[in-house]
């Protein structure tokens, strides 16, 4: 009966691919999208049985793939990430309705739409590595062709798709690698086979193993320094196909560490998860630091989304070294909150990325210094993103406060450890996610602040209408989703229990407790979400109430007189002369200027008559990656250098290439003999 | 100032705070002021002799802000508006969006006798008029330009102390 499941979800997806390619444009992105939500459904429907039944749903055939033929199975860890894949997926689709008309409707992003959903609920479902690459792959591919949708009009959607190929690429040869290696050792390409046979392989495999997987699984999650397509690709891709896969393809990444490191490895010694913390206390650094100073909107929750990914490795690096250094505890604590960050962060960058999508559409731009006065122009929007940036600076009551409340209880009660590599690393985090949350607020009351208040900076935020009713219900429903669960995450934590527990690495069943109030078992640590939100209401209800009753004493409160904003009294006041994203972002970029490096040119034109007098004024500033700009293309213009020197070996002579050949028998036969 | 004035100074470097007698025994001013009160100053186009006389009133001799006056930075601030010379064509408009700044209740106090009727600057063609034909006026002070003692002694009236 559960096979039902699986079938469906692949099936439908196919058919919506088929359709989205073959239907006129008409009704190609309705069939689509109708299938693509039997899919989902059906994802859904598989998820909640595996995880409320506690049995693994298994199908296994030979008719797929040739060969190796096709394994799947979904055990509860799988089906946590099953849910906000399929969830965002839903909110994504129905938004594309509406989005359609923008430039996302052609026969490519059509079938690539639906294909790509499919993959990602797949992935999970993946129990042999045949299975999982090619799935891994084709998810990799269906996401390039969204990323390239705008390619005919945006040259940086195409530099970006090529970064995004090459970056993927790379991370899926070091995926197939990792996994190859593994599954020769342990001489059989099933998850149960390698599962059965790593624990007996030697340290230097399975080093090599972790090592590999790190990197190429950590490159999909926008790990630093190996994010550098992530700020291009998720900017560029189209409002649908960026919540896609910031919301939910960068999970997998996760899905793919938890998967090498504590399913088929079953654990590590101290140094893997060090690894994985210094990479993920990097990337939440970082992330957060060119957030905090970037001007374009979806370059700023991309990084945002490096910023999260880095704050679920710290977690996952935590649990890994409470588990060996025998804290079970904490160690079951940090991984329970590592996938609550997860679920949390796929909700509500899903909701950011909608939002910034529709204002893209609205305004046809993404440079927040251009935006400005769309919360009065674009209500349901505005709130949507407003929600999302409450969460994602991890405000109660939303989402987002839960999952970093429970990472730092973890990690502070972990502290009092004896091993002092652990401690040292601990108090790191501790002290990063102290730093990385204060420039999180900063950017988001930038993005906020800057884009949807005050007045519009540019005529097309002027112009600025609300967009389609499907886009506004897509996003809203993310937005409602992240409220729920910071006000209930009881709703999920069960859920998540139950994953972490399939991991192997916690022995604990549950580690929470309670319905409206959340008890940490076995460490002191209390937590209520729905008490917290109404204890805020009550106090925002006793303030509008106080302010009525003085409102009724005339002379308390004198009437209130509109006047314009205060500038100094001068004639001329424009929208320009508003604070923008980057004077923001300026002195943050001044105190982190040695990390950043930002350049800036002044250009300052006379008149010919006098030098007295200014003609014009060029003020340039870019702070774009440091990562890229240090290393990334120096190594780009080495294998430039390379491929020009090399460029003799191929010119087009025949008889060089003969004499090739002959060389190349003599070196043979010399080596032979 | 003689050498012996001099040298008393720098000797007993507290007696350059001049003393300008009892705090008033009445005090009038248009709207409760509970002895504070901040003060934005606007040059509506003076010739800048007001503009000295005010910084000597709130300099160390004259030393205005031991009476609960206070020159601030931004009309946000101010309970008061302190309007010297007569106002200019290209100044109507900031002195009246300045005035509109400040919170209510408000007081404007006129400084120099430009800001009364335009002094020697009458029918000026840059002038537009003096500082009441522009903004309601509540306080004068008088003078070309008036003496720190009187700045400093209309102030006092105002805060009472």
């Amino acid at each position: 009966m559960n096979d039902v499941y699986v079938v469906a979800i692949g099936l439908a997806g196919v058919i919506a691919a088929i359709l989205g390619g073959a239907l006129p444009v008409s009704s190609r992105v309705g069939a689509a999208v109708a299938l693509t939500w039997v899919s989902c459904a059906a994802a859904l429907g598989a998820a909640v049985t595996v995880l409320s039944s506690d049995h693994a749903i298994t199908i296994s055939t030979t008719a797929i793939l040739p060969l190796t033929g096709v394994t799947m199975t979904l055990d509860p860890l799988g089906a946590i990430f099953v849910i906000p894949i399929s969830i965002v997926a839903m909110a994504s689709t129905l938004y594309w309705l509406g989005y359609a008309g923008h430039g996302l409707s052609s026969r490519s992003a059509s079938s690539a739409m639906p294909l790509f959903v499919t993959s990602m609920l797949l992935v999970p479902f993946a129990a042999s590595v045949a299975t999982f690459l090619v799935l891994w792959e084709m998810m990799a591919l269906t996401s390039l062709v969204l990323v390239l949708t705008d390619q005919s009009r945006r040259e940086a959607a195409r530099s970006a798709a090529q970064w995004y190929a090459v970056m993927t690429h790379a991370g899926a040869a070091a995926i197939l690698l990792a996994l190859v290696l593994l599954s020769a050792h342990a001489g059989g390409q099933t998850f149960s086979d390698i599962e059965a046979h790593a624990r007996h392989l030697s340290g230097a495999v399975r080093g090599t193993v972790f090592v590999l997987a790190l990197l190429g699984f950590g490159s999909k999650a926008g790990a630093v320094p190996l994010h550098v397509w992530l700020p291009k690709a998720h900017a560029e891709a189209p409002g649908p196909a960026s919540a896609l896969m910031s919301g939910a393809m960068v999970n997998l990444g996760i899905y793919g560490i938890v998967l090498v490191g504590y399913r088929l490895l079953g654990g590590g010694p101290v140094w893997w998860w060090l690894l994985v913390s210094v990479l993920g206390v990097m990337s939440a650094l970082y992330g957060a630091l060119y957030a905090a100073t970037s001007s374009d909107l979806k370059r700023l929750l991309a990084y945002s989304t490096s910023d999260n990914m880095g704050l679920i490795l710290i977690a996952l690096g935590a649990s890994g070294l409470f588990g060996a250094s025998g804290h079970p505890t904490t160690a079951a604590i940090a991984m329970v909150a590592a996938l609550l960050l997860m679920v949390n962060h796929s909700v509500f960058k899903g909701a950011l990325f909608l939002a910034a999508g529709a204002v893209q559409v609205a305004t046809g731009t993404r440079d927040l210094d251009r935006l400005g006065g769309l919360m009065r122009r674009m209500p349901v929007t505005g709130i949507v993103f407003l929600v999302g940036a409450l969460s994602v600076a991890v405000l109660p009551p939303f989402n987002g406060f839960i999952g970093e409340w429970l990472l730092l209880q973890g990690l502070l009660h972990g502290l009092p450890t004896s091993n002092t590599s652990v401690v040292i690393s601990i108090s790191v985090a501790v002290a990063t996610l102290a730093l990385t949350g204060g420039l999180t607020v900063a950017a988001f009351v930038k993005a906020t602040g800057i884009g949807f208040l005050g007045r519009p900076r540019s005529d097309e935020a002027t112009a600025a209408h609300e967009v389609a009713i499907t886009m506004r219900v897509g996003a809203g429903a993310l937005a409602a989703l992240c409220l729920v669960l910071g006000l209930v995450p009881m709703l999920v934590l069960p859920a998540i229990e139950r994953a972490a527990a399939s991991t192997g690495q916690v022995h604990a069943t549950s580690v929470t407790n309670g319905w409206v109030s959340l008890h940490l078992l076995g460490l002191r640590g209390v937590l209520a979400p729905s008490l917290l939100a109404a204890g805020l209401a009550s106090a925002a209800l006793v303030v509008i109430v106080i302010r009525r009753i003085a409102h009724r004493r005339r002379n308390a409160w004198p009437a209130v007189n509109p006047v314009e904003p205060w500038g100094s009294g001068r004639k001329l006041q424009t929208a320009r002369m508003q604070y923008t994203a980057t004077s923001f972002g300026e002195p943050l970029l001044r105190v982190f200027d040695d990390v950043i490096r930002p350049s800036r040119d002044l250009d300052v034109s006379h008149l010919v008559e006098s030098r007295y007098y200014i003609e014009r004024i060029a003020y340039r500033t870019s702070n774009d990656d440091v990562i890229e700009r240090q290393f990334y293309r120096p190594f780009i213009a080495g294998v430039r250098w390379w491929g020009q020197r090399a460029r003799w070996l191929q010119n087009g002579s025949v008889r060089r290439y003969l004499a090739y050949g002959f060389v190349a028998l003599v070196i043979v036969l010399v080596a032979v003999t | 100032m003689t050498f012996r004035l001099l040298l008393q100074t720098v000797l007993h470097p507290t007696s350059v705070v001049k003393d300008v007698g009892e705090a008033p025994t009445s005090q009038h001013p248009p709207v409760s002021l509970h002895g504070s009160l901040q003060v934005r100053h606007v040059d509506a186009g003076s010739c800048n002799g007001c503009e000295l006389e005010v910084t000597s009133a709130f300099a160390p001799v004259y030393d205005a802000e031991r009476f609960g006056v206070r020159l601030v930075a931004s009309p946000r601030h101010a309970d008061a508006l302190l309007v010297t010379g007569p106002v200019t064509k290209n100044m109507v408009d900031p002195l009246r969006k300045t005035m509109q700044a400040m919170p209510e209740p408000r007081l404007v106090i006129s400084l120099g006798d430009c800001a009364h009727d335009c002094g020697v600057f009458k029918g000026a063609y840059g002038v537009e008029g003096s500082v009441s034909d522009v903004v309601k006026v509540d306080v004068h002070i008088a003078g070309c330009p008036p003496h720190p003692e009187a700045i400093v002694e209309a102030l006092r009236n105002l805060t009472g102390r």
